[in-house]
């Protein structure tokens, strides 16, 4: 398997865990359900890229621990 | 001081009618602290009317809430009210918040350029999450809740008097209180599928231009 094909697959096991009943609104580009947004991360069209790269964006904080550092917040406004 | 604030609330579709549903609790702190509130809302919320309006009345806050893209921001029906290269010294002399998809990328920075004090917004999606069973009542929301109280904080700060500066980093702390308290334990899977999208929002908000400015 391709690693493309992995991370789509990581992806839509992550989208999996969506709560039934949850929709996403992805600006201009509409409104979207569990099912839907794994419809279009299977495709690999613009929206699904789109999702795979937010997902991403996330695990990379995780596995990077910044999310779990003081210095992450922002200064006190 | 009386500010002139000139809040855009289309509502053509569920993402638009969630925004402008919540941009109601900025307006009505501002109304309370005595500011004039330029509602252009649903049908108002078009071009002819935004120029109009903010050539007659000169606000020193712009609220954008609608659609957009790296050079426009959009109002009722998606229609553009301001785009890159062609109208944005509309905003010239002004503080802007722009909850559009992108418009921080090129509009912001332009508009910038073009004599507005400060554009904030975001460089890529604003995406939220929002509850089947509430979309008709946006404010019961408590799914989207947190994106739109965190993204709604700059507009709050800055209605508070804080500099343009100061109401991005307030908006930043707000997104990354949420995002905490979803990393902790006893959060709920339906509450933590919000973590990524708050995260994303937060990460690509951005403040152009001027951070000591205020409305």
């Amino acid at each position: 398997m391709n690693l493309e094909q992995e991370i789509k697959e990581l992806v839509i096991a992550r989208l999996d865990t969506l709560p039934d009943g949850v929709g996403v609104s992805v600006g201009s580009d509409g409104d979207y359900s569990k099912k839907d947004l794994i419809q279009h991360v299977e495709l690999g069209d613009e929206i699904g890229k789109k999702i795979i790269e937010v997902e991403m964006h996330f695990l990379r904080a995780l596995k990077s621990g910044a999310l779990y550092e003081s210095s992450y917040l922002s200064n006190e406004a | 001081m009386n500010h002139r604030i000139l809040v855009t609330r289309p509502n053509s579709d569920r993402t638009t009618r969630y925004l402008s549903e919540w941009a109601k609790k900025a307006i009505e702190l501002a109304s309370k602290k005595g500011d004039i509130i330029l509602d252009l809302y649903k049908n108002k919320a078009n071009r002819k009317q935004f120029e109009s309006m903010i050539r007659r009345n000169t606000p020193s806050f712009i609220f954008i809430n609608g659609h957009g893209n790296e050079v426009c921001v959009t109002g009722q029906n998606e229609e553009v009210l301001v785009e890159a290269d062609h109208n944005e010294n509309i905003l010239s002399k002004s503080v802007i918040y722009a909850v559009s998809c992108s418009s921080g990328k090129t509009l912001g920075k332009n508009s910038v350029k073009a004599g507005a004090y400060s554009y904030i917004g975001y460089e890529d999606k604003f995406i939220f999450l929002f509850d089947e069973k509430k979309r008709t009542r946006p404010l019961e929301d408590k799914v989207a809740g947190p994106f739109l109280e965190s993204s709604n904080q700059v507009a709050v700060s800055l209605i508070k008097g804080h500099t343009a500066g100061e109401a991005f980093a307030s908006s930043q702390k707000c997104f990354m209180r949420k995002i905490q308290k979803l990393l902790s334990s006893g959060v709920s899977v339906r509450e933590s599928s919000a973590l990524r999208y708050l995260l994303w929002n937060k990460q690509f908000q951005v403040c152009i231009g001027n951070p000591s400015a205020t409305i």
